[in-house]
Parts: structure tokens; sequence; C-alpha cells
């Protein structure tokens, strides 16, 4: 099984890296490059702790990416979604609501309400519903999670234009 | 969980993957995406020693209309790109509604059409961990000789769960599959045996290129039954197609293979939406439906499930019709 090198740019900085075909993008980001904010989790698809960004915004689950086929791609890992010492509106909100328990899911949780944000600035219920299916918390805390990304959007959308936006 | 060792191949023309795929003694498997394949190499269900990629080919990732007012899509399609083609959610809403019951938005995000229409069957007892399968004596579908669902069975019952192929069935979509020897299309319905373990019909060294959905005509739906909304296995699922002249209803999820309800489509070409021909459609579904098996859940509520579920498909279908009766 022959190693084979791939260009990964993660989080905006390019990384060359000789990678095995049975490695997946989750194992290249935690175990080569040290990126342990990705989680490993259920390692089938079901969980959404592991969840990325590819370039597009859309949220992809790197347990289920083989990283060979990410050769010459970019990704966003929960590491990268804010400057150093500030946090993302979606962390901000996370943290004002209390939206964590045990914090295991958190990262996948917060890049799954990032991606759903990126690409779809003002979704509804539904639209919350149906992003934040994928990514779950096993503690269940899930309301408060859905009360922080809406706030999120609320917080986004006064920011964007301070008065018409309710509170 | 982590994946067995292979190699893994891109290659630059179909024929080049062609040619991959038939190697003799190479073990060679197809990928597309890759989100249920790979869960699959992770539980040691399935382990080819070579992977040959196939959404970066040519041609693979498009959405392409018909002289004759049909869609073609390329198996290597995502399943999220194909929700932003207003031909696909406008024209054909029970593929549309079929694609938003696959999986998580991750998995569609990852997940392709042709890779959902060649979903490996699965069932309780199989798709587990190499230990936990170790307990058991091997069954059909592990190169044993028995069925753990249905002891005395002299098949493998596991389910087809593919929430897009009863779609493309009522819609009459076919497929492209390709080989060294040329192309050959085939009609979805006729895409899948009866049969747990040899649960496709496609022959070895074929690729599913693409799947061609005739013109929009009539009106279809889409529902789907799971545990949860997001992210599971349904109990069962079920598409609709009307156009007033024929029509095709096709249960999902409850068999080895997508089953057809001839019965109950034609009670509705003779007398149409009304009450009293849902209600006699609904109940010929039951005879339609054959036998079950116990797998997921208990055969009497499958039936009970296939009886309301065509009643609602047809409910819809007559909303959508008529805008209400």
């Amino acid at each position: 099984m022959s190693r084979q090198i791939i260009n990964l740019t993660v989080n905006g900085d390019r990384h060359e890296i000789a990678v095995a075909p049975n490695q997946t993008l989750l194992e290249v980001l935690r175990d080569e490059l040290g990126l342990s904010g990705t989680k490993r989790g259920c390692t089938s698809g079901a969980c959404g702790v592991c969840t990325v960004q590819q370039e597009d915004g859309r949220a992809v689950l790197s347990c289920l990416a083989l990283a060979v086929e990410w050769d010459g791609r970019a990704v966003t890992t929960i590491e990268g979604i804010a400057e150093p010492g500030q946090l993302h509106p979606v962390q901000a909100a996370f943290l004002e609501y209390g939206a964590v328990q045990c914090g295991f899911c958190t990262p996948g949780l917060i890049m799954t309400a990032k991606a759903l944000l990126d690409t779809d600035p003002t979704p509804d219920e539904a639209a919350i519903n149906e992003a934040m299916a994928g990514a779950i918390c096993r503690c269940t805390g899930h309301i408060k999670v859905k009360i922080a990304i809406r706030e999120a959007v609320q917080q986004a959308l006064r920011e964007r234009e301070p008065d018409a936006a309710p509170t | 969980m982590q994946l067995p060792s292979f190699e893994y191949l891109r290659p630059a023309t179909l024929r080049e993957g062609l040619d991959w795929l038939s190697e003799p003694g190479t073990d060679t498997a197809v990928v597309a995406g890759g989100s249920d394949l790979l869960v699959n190499m992770k539980l040691g269900l399935v382990t080819p020693k070579r992977l040959v990629s196939i959404c970066d080919l040519p041609g693979m990732q498009d959405v392409t209309e018909d002289a004759d007012g049909g869609l073609r899509i390329g198996a290597g399609c995502k399943l999220t790109d194909l929700l932003q083609h207003e031909t696909v959610t406008g024209n054909y809403p029970a593929l549309a509604d079929a694609i938003r019951a696959v999986g998580s938005q991750h998995v569609r995000n990852m997940g392709t059409l042709g890779g959902n229409l060649c979903l490996p069957t699965r069932c309780w007892y199989t798709n587990q961990s190499e230990q936990w399968r170790e307990s058991r004596q091997p069954c059909f579908k592990t190169d044993g000789e028995l069925c753990h669902v249905i002891k005395s069975s002299a098949r493998c019952h596991s389910l087809n769960s593919s929430d897009t192929a009863p779609a493309l069935i009522a819609l009459g979509a076919s497929v492209t599959l390709a080989s060294r020897d040329g192309t050959r299309e085939l009609p979805v319905a006729d895409l899948y045996f009866d049969d747990g373990v040899d649960y496709m019909t496609m022959r070895p060294g074929e690729i599913l290129t693409e799947i061609h959905l005739p013109p929009p005509t009539g009106v279809s739906a889409f529902i789907k039954v799971a545990q949860r909304n997001g992210l599971d296995y349904a109990a069962g699922t079920i598409a609709g197609w009307f156009d007033g002249a024929a029509a095709r209803l096709v249960l999902g999820s409850i068999g080895s293979h997508p089953v057809s309800l001839p019965k109950a489509a034609d009670l509705v070409v003779a007398g149409g939406l009304g009450t009293k021909t849902i209600d006699a459609a609904a109940d010929a579904a039951r005879a339609d439906l054959g036998e079950v098996s116990n797998l997921f859940s208990p055969p009497g509520y499958k039936r009970r499930l296939a009886r309301s579920l065509v009643r609602r498909v047809l409910e819809q279908l007559a909303d959508l019709q008529g805008g209400g009766k």
C-alpha cells in the first residue's frame, strides 16, 4: 500500500502530506496535523462530531472522506473558524446560551451550524432542524443548541441592519 | 473503526475505469461518494483490494436536459447538488423528496445518486462490527448457509433501503450501464433482484454511469416513514406517480428490493383518485406486497404501514392533481 503525497489546505495553511489510501481526512487532521478539535466519534457517518467544511461551505464528514480524494482541496476545521483569541459568532452564541453539556460533540455541532449559516444566513426552524439532524449531542442537549443558533442568526441580522431585525 | 488496506485508483477515462474493474483477480470495487461503502469496509462487510473512484470522470456530475424533454443525471452527482436544480425539484417532486430523505445533510453533501441506487442491502445481523458478527453463525451474507431473520429461509432477507430507487422506478427512470463491451439501458425497476445477497442485476465489470428520467408528466410524490425525521433508515417508503392514463406505486425499505404495487396502481388507473378508489387501492396493496420478513419491524406492522403509505401517497397525488378534490 503505497503512500501518496497530497496537497491539502487546512484553515488557509497549505500542507504537503504523505497519506495512505485507507487514511481518512479525519485521521490526517488529528493524527498527522495534530488538529484534534475535530472529534472521532462513531466513524460511520451517524453522529457528525467529525464535521468539517469543504470549499463551498458545505458540511462534510471527515470520517467518511478519503484523504487521497482531498488532494488539491481546502478544508476548514473548528480551529480555523475565528482568529486566535476570538470567537466565531456561532461559538459566542453557544457560550452565551450554554449550548454545551459534556462538550465532545460541540465542535461538530458548531461546524454544522456554521455550515448552515454560511450557505443559508437566515434559516427557518425547519432548515435548522434539517441541518442539525446530522450532528448529534449524545447528552441530548439540543434545545439550547437551537436557541444558540437562532440567536446567532438574529445577531447577524442586527449587525447587518441594526433597526430592522426583531429581537 | 479503521479502514482496511486497499489501493485507490482514479481513472482518467471511463474506459480506463472499466479496464481496471474487469482485471481478473483484483477484487476491485467502484466508489462514487463512499458514504456507505466506506462504512461497510470499516465493518469488514466488504473487503475490496482496490477502489476505482468514478466521481471525477468527465460528465459524471452533469445534469443535462434531453431533446425529448427528459433529464440525464450523471451517476456521480452529489445529492445536495441535485436539490439545487430546478428541473429536478420542479418537474420530479418524488425524486426531490426522496433525495431529501437520504441520510443527513452531511451525507447528502457527500453521497451521489448513483451510489444511492447501488446501496447494499442491510440487516441487523450483518451490519454490525466484526466481533459482534463472530458471536453468531455465518449467514448467507457472510458466506454461511442460513438466514438469522427467517431461520427456515433458503435466501437472505437483507433489506434494500435506497430512498431514491422507489422514486426513480415510480417516475419510470432508467439507467445506463457501461461495460467494456459497450453500454446498455435498463429500467431502474429491473435493476434489483428480490434477494439480500445477490441484490443487483448489474453484471460484474459494469459501472452505472447515468440516470435517465423521462419527460415529466402527471403528478408524483414520495413519503418516508422512519423512527426519526433525520438521519435514519426508513421503516418504509412509498413513491407514487399518476398521469391519468397510467400509474405506478412503489414501496421501498420493505423487502430486499423495491416492491411495485401493480394491483393498487391498476385500481387508480381505472377509478382515478377518489376516496373509494384510494380505499380499494390501499386494501389491494396488501395482496401486492406478498410475504414480508420481520427484519427491523414485525410483518404485521409492515403490512399496515404499506396500506397506510398507499393511502397517504394517493391522497397527496389527488391534492396535487386537483388542487384538492
